[in-house]
């Protein structure tokens, strides 16, 4: 218990120092673009690949349920609404913590391990500012993106269940889309998932940043940053649902 | 794209060589129960944790999406078939892989790099059956399991949001639960549980098997572990949903 | 009793080993020494099996390990016992358990109180009989080599196999592990193959020394008869003034041999 309120107190010190780099310049913006670049192209296929069966799998139980009292027509409304206020920004930020994530506190950690850190502050350049920061603007930046993609694709997924699988009529779905999609929907998800991805992106490099014990350590820190990353999210998810969708009250 | 396909060929001759191995060797005494007890107990926590804040977003988005049609009552319908069919093994799959599936993949990933693999190979214990069929077996009795109790999770956390947050009665919310889903849908759970199950454990340990050099090496097959794992399981869940449910059978 | 017949080996059209042949003799210590990158370790993991020769035949107590199905390849790995690098040893484990490990797979006939006995006996010989309930994790570089050794050793092999037994190890221990190897030769007896680097230790130890330069062996003598050798790159690595690489992508690097 101690322990893990040691961890918080670590975490806020870490996230601290962070945030104050963030505020002084040099802001090294070309490995920003760097990471963003290779974490947006590294995760687009499996958010893509993640987000486009779900959507299908929502037709498939939701045409169900519809079906049940003759209002097939609604479905749209419920897989818009479903995946982009919830679907899309949870599973694209699940599969950010499993690649970005991980790959950040991988890297992060081998260079830890192998002294790279300590090479760059020998070197007098800030190891913080230099590998830290930009990692994690990158993955903030990056999540929202994603889940741009990841919300035209699970919708994609819902129509082509709909409309090529179980043959209900395309115009009906579209224009069913349109109207119900308000602009909450959009902005909510972009919201969420930028937060997420600054989670992701402070708590992969707090556990690479402080990996130790060789290679087993840097497995350890990948571990524990996608674990602690879905943690957080999902957690932080209910509170930004409430908040944003106001669905807390009736 | 060949090199995904590569790698596809190079996991399914690795796959047949550990089931020849198994064949050959049989199950390592006495590991079998410590991997299942291990992988049971370390992903518990965590498991119920996001269950549980999955059936309160259930209820939420439930109640908001069938709102306009007079459908509120429905909620537990909804959160029953969405719950019990596709997100519990869903999120049981991913919790196993994000935890005790990366956990497989590094300390296999470091046992290969510091040559342990190889001294078992030099012992004349052939490391495929002695490091994977346990964890292979564990993972099979605990997942579904894991995904009965995040069924359950899920269903109490949705029926208290529904009643003290929405407002809906309780007994409506069990009738329709009730109504929705049948004892089988407990079972094609189970099945799913198991095809995961196996994808995540063989994945990941095929990763750590096929581990690259120093610490980013381990890094590296961690992080593929988790991503691959979770991909398959999720576009694979499609499938057999569309299987057990869609009519195709 | 081990012996190589021609064996080539290449990694990614890299040639590592080049038309090998080799045959160590019974109830000696043969080193085989060389730059790092010239195919040592791979010629090891030849002999126990770990890699198989792209053409020719390592013949092991009568068996090819370059074709053997996997149980023959495991019969006759019994009757070896190999030091890892690093000692290998299994984290999970306790030091006595990592020792006893062969013996739970393969000698299922002996009680927990005589597996434990036996274990003791290594762990003395290597000098650590007070690291039985020891973790991994709290032994030294040198004392996990000692362990690997007693591991090694456990099933009373008739061959012993060291990979780089003094890498990794300040000059200090490395002495000390050089003794070790030189009692465990006194009171087993046994045949020892020995991949190093380290010249020093190999004369004090070895009965034969081979020298692989480039993938070829260029030198196979008794010790005393190999110090004495005029070969230009033998002197060279007799003198210790022969810059070591450090990985297989510098022996390119390497003056070529005449």
């Amino acid at each position: 218990m101690l322990d893990s309120i040691a961890t918080i107190g670590r975490f806020g010190n870490f996230s601290g120092r962070i945030a104050a780099r963030i505020m002084r310049r040099p802001l090294f913006l070309n490995e920003v673009v760097a990471q963003m670049w290779t974490t947006t192209i590294r995760c687009l296929l499996p958010v893509i690949a993640v987000t486009f069966p779900f959507g299908m799998v929502m037709a498939l139980q939701g045409l169900e349920i519809f079906r049940l009292f003759g209002a097939e027509r609604m479905l749209a409304s419920l897989i818009s609404i479903a995946t982009l206020r919830e679907i899309s920004p949870v599973l694209a930020s699940v599969l950010v913590a499993a690649q970005g994530g991980a790959s950040c506190a991988a890297s992060l950690g081998a260079m830890r391990i192998k002294e790279e850190l300590d090479a760059t502050e020998v070197m007098a350049v800030d190891a913080i500012k230099y590998h830290v920061v930009p990692r994690v603007l990158a993955l903030t930046i990056a999540c929202p993106l994603l889940n741009i993609a990841g919300s035209v694709s699970g919708v994609a997924g819902g129509y082509f269940t709909a409309v090529f699988v179980k043959g209900e009529s395309g115009g009906i779905f579209m224009a069913e889309l349109w109207s119900f999609m308000g602009p909450m929907d959009i902005w909510g998800g972009l919201i969420k998932t930028t937060v997420f991805g600054l989670a992701i992106g402070l708590i992969s490099c707090y556990h690479g940043y402080r990996a130790s014990g060789g290679a087993a350590g840097v497995g350890k820190a990948v571990n524990d940053t996608v674990v602690h990353s879905v943690v957080a999210f999902i957690t932080l998810n209910y509170f930004l649902t409430s908040a944003l969708f106001g669905s807390v009250s009736p | 794209m060949t090199s995904v396909l590569a790698g596809i060929g190079h996991y399914g001759l690795w796959l047949r060589e550990f089931i020849g191995a198994t064949a050959r060797h049989g199950m390592p005494k006495g590991q079998m129960m410590a991997e299942a007890f291990k992988i049971g107990i370390k992903s518990l926590p965590i498991l119920l944790i996001i269950s549980g804040f999955v059936g309160t977003n259930l209820a939420l988005q439930g109640y908001n999406a069938f709102k306009p049609l007079g459908g509120q009552r429905l909620v537990g319908m909804f959160v029953a078939l969405a719950g019990v069919r596709e997100l519990a093994p869903i999120i049981a799959a991913a919790m196993i892989a994000a935890k005790a599936g990366t956990e497989m993949a590094s300390q296999i990933g470091v046992m290969k790099i510091r040559e342990q693999i190889d001294a078992l190979e030099v012992m004349a214990v052939n490391p495929l059956a002695y490091l994977i069929a346990p964890r292979l077996v564990g993972i099979l009795l605990m997942l579904p399991a894991l995904t009965t109790l995040a069924i359950f999770t899920m269903l109490t956390t949705a029926y208290m949001v529904s009643v003290h947050q929405l407002g809906l009665s309780g007994h409506e919310f069990l009738q329709f639960a009730e109504e929705a889903i049948q004892p089988i849908d407990f079972f094609y759970g189970a099945v799913k549980a198991v095809i995961f199950g196996a994808i995540i454990c063989t994945i990941s340990c095929y990763f750590g098997f096929n581990c690259g050099k120093g610490p980013e090496g381990v890094g590296q097959a961690t992080n593929r572990a988790v991503v691959t794992s979770s991909v398959i399981c999720i576009v694979l869940n499609y499938f057999v949903s569309e299987l057990l449910y869609g009519g195709a059978l | 009793m081990i012996e190589l017949r021609n064996v080539s080996k290449s990694f990614g059209g890299k040639e590592i080993l080049r038309d090998l042949s080799l045959s160590t003799p019974k109830g000696k210590t043969t080193a085989i020494v060389g730059p790092s990158g010239t195919g040592k370790s791979v010629t090891l993991k030849h002999i126990v099996g770990l890699l198989r020769p792209d053409s020719g035949q390592v013949l092991c107590f009568g068996t090819d390990m370059a074709t053997a199905p996997e149980h023959e390849l495991y019969a006759v790995r019994r009757r070896f016992g190999m030091l890892f690098q690093d000692g290998a040893l299994f984290d999970s484990m306790s030091v006595g358990d990592n020792i006893a490990f062969p013996l739970i797979h393969h000698a299922p006939e002996m009680t927990a109180k005589q597996r434990r006995e036996r274990v003791l006996e290594k762990l003395k010989a290597v000098g650590l009989e007070d690291k039985y309930d020891a973790t991994t994790s709290s032994l030294s570089g040198g004392q996990r080599k000692r362990v690997g050794l007693a591991r090694a050793i456990v099933m009373e092999p008739e061959v012993v196999l060291f990979d780089e037994p003094n890498s990794g190890l300040d000059p200090i221990t490395s002495d000390e592990i050089d003794e070790l190897i030189g009692k465990m030769k006194v009171e087993l007896g046994i045949t020892f193959i020995i991949i190093s680097h380290d010249i020093v230790g190999t004369i004090n130890v070895a009965d034969h020394i081979a020298m692989l330069y480039g993938g070829d062996l260029i030198a196979f003598e008794p010790t005393d008869k190999f110090v004495r050798l005029d070969h230009p790159i033998v002197k060279k690595f007799l003198k210790r003034n022969l810059i070591l690489p450090t990985g297989p992508n510098e022996v390119a690097r390497l003056p070529s041999v005449e």
